[in-house]
């Protein structure tokens, strides 16, 4: 990315705009209307099955009414556009950013530069042109308390990113001085890593990206199928004929759902590598002093800067796939308290996703990100025997028994064998979950690792931990084993069925040293 | 908001003795109000039979004639109804006095569990802010329930509950004075 080094040089743009509330650029029309299409689609995904109901879509197609009612529609949701447009107003002050905007529910928010916890801007397809940018500033709290400023030019942008991001780094003790200095010089910014197509078709085909696509095709889920089923009644193939009167024999049916199923998997995973490309097309990492700075995204490219002391906890997930391809899919997490969508979790930047890495590549990025840790070093020792025994004794084996008996008793042999099947594949998996799950530690990182076909790796650092809990139940007690609950702000950590005299150990240690350290977690 | 780079505190690794760390596994720990399980065990009792009232009356009520349905299943209901209420009833009397509590300079500790044992470890460090909550039941009984929320969400928030009001308000007070609460 050459060209962001470019942009970056344009930083001199005056941020503070005064106490003059300012008004947008015009393009910001676009982006209004875009916005308010957006939400009257996903009202309609509710309302258009309840339509379709009551009225008969078709009959509306030929009403002459249909043409005028869109075009209203299309009228007034960009005279909306240009109303939000009217009433936005933004200043930039001695390091508060305000926004009041609101038609009919004015708000004013003020932010102070200090709350601000991640800066990410945006750039959607229709402000590439012009060369504007859209600056979202998330706090602490909670999603709606996210300022956004809509259209401002990208230079602009950048600077405004920078100075709000500087601005933290001032506030550090003179230990860390250097370090600051180095940070505000800026330029120096230091890719450590990017991710080519073939990386994401691989992440496309690995992870189950569909819903990128399917979730904006979603009003459009009825006419699909009117079609697909309109063109396989053209070839001759009528699957409701087909299905009702069996005129087929049943591995005719057999076969024709099978090729079916594989056009189907085929087709999901077109889809999914598509929706992939969509949000990670050029993705790079890159480190600017101690902040993170993503950039990444096919139409709407957007950039995301988080600070390094912000990570909760590094993940790297592996699913069998990614097992087999030797691909890791790694995350940063932040503070997540506030968001609840785990939608928008490929977006948002409290977990910042690093798609499809080599396992080589995730350990020089763990290392990078916490230094010193062992994440696959270290040995993991796992959890007690008791656990599996818990699982398989009680949840899984009596009532299959006891459901399997009954079956017997009844003769219902095929699905006596069914059952049975099903709860040997459970143990199977309860097996190898309790096969992976494991726990290190050292002086400064805990390690945990788990998963069942996937392998999971947990690593944060002991001081940030939030909450600790121990439980056991009475027969846990007797067989002094207990389960650790680690609670960070990116959330909860289970370690069940340690010995107990381990869990105590950690939980104290994690409580030692995150009171003596007195360091915050953001 | 102090340490960003882990690089930059001194990295000390001392040496120090097992015995010498503090434990929470054993320590002495406080009894909430004697009204918690009073005012509990009302309230199962009451809700309870506040049920079966209502399911008896309707039941055996003249004015409209009752749903067959309802006539069959009366009887199950009505033991089922009873069975839970007396279980809860049984629950409360032998839980209740299980969950307590420990202050320590740097922590809060909280035991509960009557099956399943839990014990929850909240720094006061981490404390995001405070709430005593006290609904119409508890300032009947002079109670107030103590919560105390951290960074890691609202579903793992740190939670004494029957605690007497005084006590509750000096809990709060001494997480409030305590001097790493506004640390940064």
């Amino acid at each position: 990315m050459d060209t962001v080094s470019d942009k970056e040089s344009v930083s001199t743009t005056a941020v503070e705009t005064g106490e003059q509330w300012q008004r947008l650029s015009p393009i910001s029309i676009l982006y209004f209307t875009a916005s308010n299409i957006k939400k009257l689609a996903q009202f309609l995904i509710y309302v258009v099955p309840a339509v379709a109901v009551t009225a008969n879509v078709l009959d509306l197609k030929d009403s002459p009414y249909v043409i005028p009612v869109a075009l209203l529609l299309l009228v007034s949701l960009s005279v909306s556009g240009v109303i939000s447009y009217f009433f936005y107003h933004f200043r930039i002050s001695e390091q508060h950013v305000e926004v009041k905007d609101g038609v009919f529910n004015r708000r004013h928010m003020n932010l102070p530069f200090w709350r601000i916890q991640n800066v990410k801007i945006e750039q959607p397809i229709y402000y590439r042109p012009m060369q504007f940018a859209l600056v979202i500033l998330d706090t602490a709290g909670s999603a709606q308390e996210e300022a956004k400023i809509v259209a401002v030019p990208l230079s602009y942008a950048q600077a405004l990113r920078k100075q709000i991001l500087a601005y933290h780094t001032d506030e550090k003790p003179v230990a860390a001085q250097e370090e600051s200095k180095q940070a505000s010089a800026g330029e120096d910014e230091e890719v450590l890593t990017r991710r080519k197509i073939r990386d994401l078709i691989i992440h496309g085909i690995t992870n189950n990206r569909v819903w990128i696509i399917l979730g904006a095709a979603a009003p459009f889920y009825d006419s699909i199928s009117d079609v697909v089923f309109r063109w396989l009644n053209a070839r001759g193939l009528n699957l409701e004929q087909l299905i009702s009167e069996q005129t087929a024999a049943w591995w005719q049916i057999g076969l024709y759902t099978l090729t079916l199923l594989m056009l189907i998997m085929a087709l999901l995973a077109l889809l999914s590598v598509g929706g992939a490309l969509l949000t990670f097309y050029d993705y790079t990492l890159s480190r600017d002093g101690d902040r993170y700075i993503r950039r990444s995204g096919l139409l709407n490219k957007q950039e995301v800067s988080m600070r390094q002391s912000r990570i909760q906890m590094v993940t790297a997930k592996q699913d069998w796939l990614d097992n087999i391809l030797g691909r890791v899919n790694l995350y940063f997490e932040q503070n997540t308290s506030g968001n609840q969508q785990q939608q928008a979790e490929l977006m948002s930047p409290n977990k910042l996703l690093v798609p499809s890495v080599t396992i080589k590549e995730t350990q020089a990025l763990v290392k990078e990100a916490m230094p010193e840790s062992q994440l696959y070093e270290t040995t993991y020792q796992p959890v007690s025997l008791r656990y599996l025994w818990h699982w398989l004794g009680v949840w899984v084996w009596p009532p299959t028994l006891l459901i399997v008996g009954i079956y017997l008793y009844n003769q219902a042999w095929e699905l006596a064998i069914g059952t049975s099947v099903v709860a040997v594949l459970l143990s199977l998996i309860l097996v190898l979950r309790w096969w992976r799950w494991g726990y290190g530690d050292d002086a400064r990182y805990v390690y945990v690792r788990s998963g069942r076909i996937g392998l999971d790796y947990q690593c944060f650092e002991k001081y940030k931990v939030q909450q600790v809990k121990v439980s056991q139940s009475l027969l846990m007690k007797r067989r002094k084993v207990a389960t650790l609950n680690v609670l960070l702000a990116s959330g909860n950590i289970t370690i069940p069925y340690m010995p107990e005299q381990n869990a105590w150990k950690l939980a104290n240690e994690l409580l030692y040293v995150a009171e003596k350290s007195r360091r915050s977690w953001m | 908001m102090t340490d960003t780079q882990p690089d930059a505190p001194p990295f000390s690794n001392a040496l120090v003795t097992p015995d010498a760390l503090p434990d929470a596994q054993t320590l002495e720990t406080n009894p909430l109000s004697p009204h918690y399980r009073t005012l509990n065990l009302a309230i199962v009792s009451v809700v309870f039979s506040l049920l079966l009232i209502a399911i008896t009356v309707v039941r055996f009520q003249q004015f409209i004639p009752a749903a067959e349905g309802l006539v069959k299943v009366y009887p199950f209901v009505v033991v089922i109804l009873a069975a839970l209420g007396v279980l809860s009833f049984l629950y409360h009397v032998f839980a209740d006095p299980l969950i307590r509590y420990a202050v320590r300079e740097q922590d809060l500790i909280l035991q509960k569990g009557l099956f399943f044992r839990a014990t929850v470890c909240q720094p006061i460090l981490r404390v995001q802010h405070i709430e005593l909550k006290r609904g119409p039941l508890d300032r009947i009984a002079n109670m107030a329930k103590l919560q105390v929320y951290s960074a890691g969400g609202s579903a793992h928030t740190f939670e004494i509950p029957g605690l007497p009001v005084t006590r509750a308000q000096q809990l709060r007070q001494f997480i409030l004075d305590h001097k790493d609460l506004d640390a940064r």
